[in-house]
């Protein structure tokens, strides 16, 4: 991939953001930018598709369960399937996804992640009774024997134990993880960048960026560990600076935006801790040019944060 | 006498012209004015009028202009919004241009696109003769809300305006819904079930489940997204039978489409002068209008076979011998519906995809998980670049990457003018440069290429 002028991103933010722009602006950078960054193309560097690097794990293979794509797949919730599928594949391990939908066993043995995304009111009314009445136990079960599980927004707050309205009614939901939440007049929206100490290295400052849309403030039980702390936006409810929820391998977040392709470290880090459980000779994962999703990251958390 | 009509059509049409001196559009704020000052100014203006509303997710500027084109071809003379200004302010704007400062107008025919959030609003004012309802998709969520907020929205709005002739799309189960839940008069009109089957449909959810009964439909075929001969098992709602029909889809090229086209009975051969099969549905709401307002059959087919799109809707400019095409990409559905036509471009293609999360474009930029790029991979030979910029470009990047698309053809930049020259200068003589930009992004470009290639401007 080329870059061009990629260094002022912020700059063309503010410009495009900026009503009063003079369209001139655009021509002076123009001559200003001169330098388009011009490789040759042969430049193997940015070969990522074929990137199989020293480390085959082509001997591997992970069984990916998402449950109810039909019907709970707002807000780009697929882009976490493709992301996880992807990054797999690109390292030679083999990948098969289960769609699991209303009417169909959920079989936990078969899966080594399972995803749950979002849905509108709607959607949500439609798998309840599916989902709490046919598939809860085995979900239940599951969680608590430490299937690694991730859980966007609405299936986030389906897992906890209630959902009250503002009008004071109160939904039973699974009631898997010790989580319940309180739904609020004014709806929290917004990008979001909090921090994940479990996924900080010497590579990684931590760092997740998302896209929230939620009215429901959600609070976590004593058991339950947030999945980060936030430094710009709203989280789990926009009082406590938290934001999402851990319990054993299950981690629930309110982030959209796609979460996982712009955060690959959160998403190498499920697939590994998927293998690690399936595999006991696993070592870790094999890297990967990030260099894309690195971009498009730090561009958030530049606009976010100006930094 | 009212003064304070005259008043308030006084200071808006003060400002028409202060905000064209300062360059600004001002398709909005004049409107805001008027109805500060007399806030019953639209009921007073509007009964001058024979007013056509145009409103629903995807197609409304073009529906709209294939309406107008219909009533040219009939010789009638109307007023209309321009596209962006389909808010109540800017439809008020519209109409104080028309009208002289006693509120009366030369012109008797208003075609107006509605904004569907602000539908229900707008006929609080007035009640058209004939309301179109092109469809209800998923749109920028943080905007919208739900698709069924939306579509409720809409009812409000028609239940308030129960003179009017309702046009409603039969192959989509939440618009065709509307006239079960209405008394209005109502003309459907839809691909017939045999006329056309999407190979390449994929599950959406927007209208998985009966509105009526939630029971799942079944389908006799798929057109795109949830449009389709859908019919619940369990409740009966189906498919109602169409006045106006495609029955066939005779050609299909990427600059027009021909199909067979019944029309209450009578059964013609129609030229359709945009590609794409989401415009056969616009040429079906144009041609249902027609029918709506009682106008010849065959003005109607002339007016599919000669009306021109604009303002970023297939929006042509040709430079020595390329040709640069501008296609506004705002929800999942439109922009997968963008992607099914480029599959059917011959030549060699330049992409350029601007996309931008202004307040205009939706915050929230997921939806673009929710479009299959995957299958541009069909198409991968005829990509020359993709060229990906706007505030998100490094979003849009990412999403091209895990299509499975070549990144070693993908260029990154923020500089519009950069974008052009370099995917002009690498496109060969017969080929098309494809702009893909999202709302606020179409905004910009245009006024680059209004610049470079004195392009008009909208309000003009």
């Amino acid at each position: 991939m080329y870059i061009i002028d990629t260094i002022d991103t912020n700059d063309t933010i503010n410009k495009i953001n900026n009503a009063n722009n003079k369209a001139n602006d655009m021509d002076n950078k123009a001559v200003d930018n001169e330098a388009i960054h011009n490789e040759a193309s042969d430049n193997k560097a940015s070969d990522i598709n074929i990137n199989v690097n020293d480390n085959i794990d082509a001997m591997y293979s992970i069984d990916i369960c998402h449950l109810y794509p039909d019907i709970l797949n707002s807000y780009g919730d697929m882009g976490n399937i493709i992301a996880l599928k992807k990054r797999c594949e690109w390292r030679g391990i083999r990948v098969n996804v289960h769609n699991v939908t209303i009417g169909e066993s959920f079989i936990p043995e078969k899966y080594d992640i399972v995803f749950l995304g979002g849905g509108q009111d709607y959607e949500q009314e439609i798998i309840k009774d599916d989902f709490l009445n046919n598939k809860g136990n085995e979900i239940k079960n599951a969680i608590e024997n430490g299937k690694v599980f991730l859980c966007i927004c609405g299936g986030y707050q389906l897992l906890g134990k209630y959902y009250r309205t503002s009008e004071g009614k109160e939904l039973e939901f699974l009631g898997a993880i010790n989580i319940w939440t309180i739904g609020a007049g004014k709806r929290m929206i917004g990008n979001i960048v909090y921090k994940c100490d479990f996924l900080l290295s010497e590579n990684f400052d931590g760092l997740i960026v998302g896209f929230e849309n939620h009215s429901g403030k959600t609070y976590l039980g004593p058991e339950v560990k947030p999945l980060g702390k936030v430094i710009k936006g709203y989280g789990n409810n926009g009082e406590d600076g938290f934001e999402g929820a851990v319990y054993k391998n299950t981690y629930c977040s309110y982030s959209h935006g796609s979460l996982l392709p712009k955060n690959p470290a959160f998403t190498d880090y499920l697939i590994s801790l998927a293998l690690k459980q399936k595999y006991k000779d696993f070592t870790g994962l094999g890297k990967l040019d990030d260099s894309i999703e690195d971009q498009a990251r730090n561009s958030v958390i530049r606009r976010i944060l100006g930094r | 006498m009212n003064f304070r009509l005259m008043l308030s059509i006084l200071a808006a049409k003060t400002a028409i012209v202060l905000c064209r001196l300062m360059h600004t559009g001002g398709t909005s704020f004049p409107g805001k004015i008027a109805l500060k000052i007399y806030p019953d100014l639209l009921k007073a203006i509007a009964v001058n009028f024979k007013i056509i509303a145009v409103t629903g997710t995807n197609g409304k500027t073009t529906t709209t202009r294939v309406i107008g084109q219909v009533l040219k071809e009939n010789n009638i003379i109307y007023i209309s919004n321009k596209s962006g200004a389909n808010l109540l302010n800017g439809i008020a704007t519209s109409l104080i241009e028309a009208v002289n400062i006693m509120g009366k107008s030369k012109v008797s025919t208003a075609l107006l696109e509605i904004d569907e959030a602000a539908f229900s609003k707008v006929t609080e004012h007035f009640e058209p003769d004939v309301i179109v309802v092109t469809n209800f998709f998923r749109d920028q969520l943080d905007r919208y809300g739900e698709v069924y907020t939306t579509l409720n929205n809409v009812i409000k709005g028609i239940s308030k305006a129960p003179g009017s002739t309702l046009v409603l799309n039969a192959d989509d189960s939440l618009c065709a819904s509307i006239g079960r839940k209405v008394n209005n008069r109502v003309i459907y009109y839809g691909f017939s079930p045999d006329s056309w089957n999407n190979e390449n449909y994929t599950v959406n959810n927007d209208a998985l489940f009966c509105i009526f009964c939630k029971t799942r439909y079944n389908y006799e075929n798929h057109i795109y997204g949830h449009l389709g001969s859908f019919s619940c098992p369990e409740c009966g709602y189906g498919r109602p039978a169409s006045a106006i029909t495609c029955l066939e889809v005779t050609e299909l090229t990427s600059s027009y489409t021909r199909i067979k086209l019944d029309i209450d009975g009578y059964t013609s051969d129609a030229k359709i002068n945009l590609p794409g099969i989401y415009n056969i549905y616009n040429c079906l709401a144009g041609a249902a209008c027609g029918f709506a307002l009682g106008l010849p059959v065959e003005n109607s087919l002339k007016a599919l076979s000669s009306f021109e799109c604009g303002f970023g809707r297939m929006e042509s400019i040709i430079t020595e011998g390329k040709t640069i095409k501008v296609i506004l990409v705002k929800n999942p559905t439109g922009f997968s519906q963008v992607l099914d036509y480029l599959l059917s471009e011959n030549n060699p293609m330049q992409l350029a995809f601007l996309i931008n999360d202004n307040a205009a474009d939706g915050r929230d930029i997921s939806w673009l998980w929710d479009v299959d790029f995957e299958k541009l991979g069909k198409i991968n030979d005829k990509i020359i670049t993709a060229f990906v910029s706007g505030i998100r470009g490094a979003d849009m990047a990412v999403r091209l990457k895990y299509a499975g698309f070549d990144t070693n053809k993908i260029i990154m930049t923020d500089n519009y003018n950069q974008l052009l020259d370099r995917a002009l200068a690498s496109t060969p003589e017969g080929s098309t440069v494809y702009i893909l930009p999202t709302y606020t992004a179409m905004l910009e470009i245009r006024s680059i290429l209004k610049r470079k290639f004195n392009l008009k401007e909208f309000w003009e």
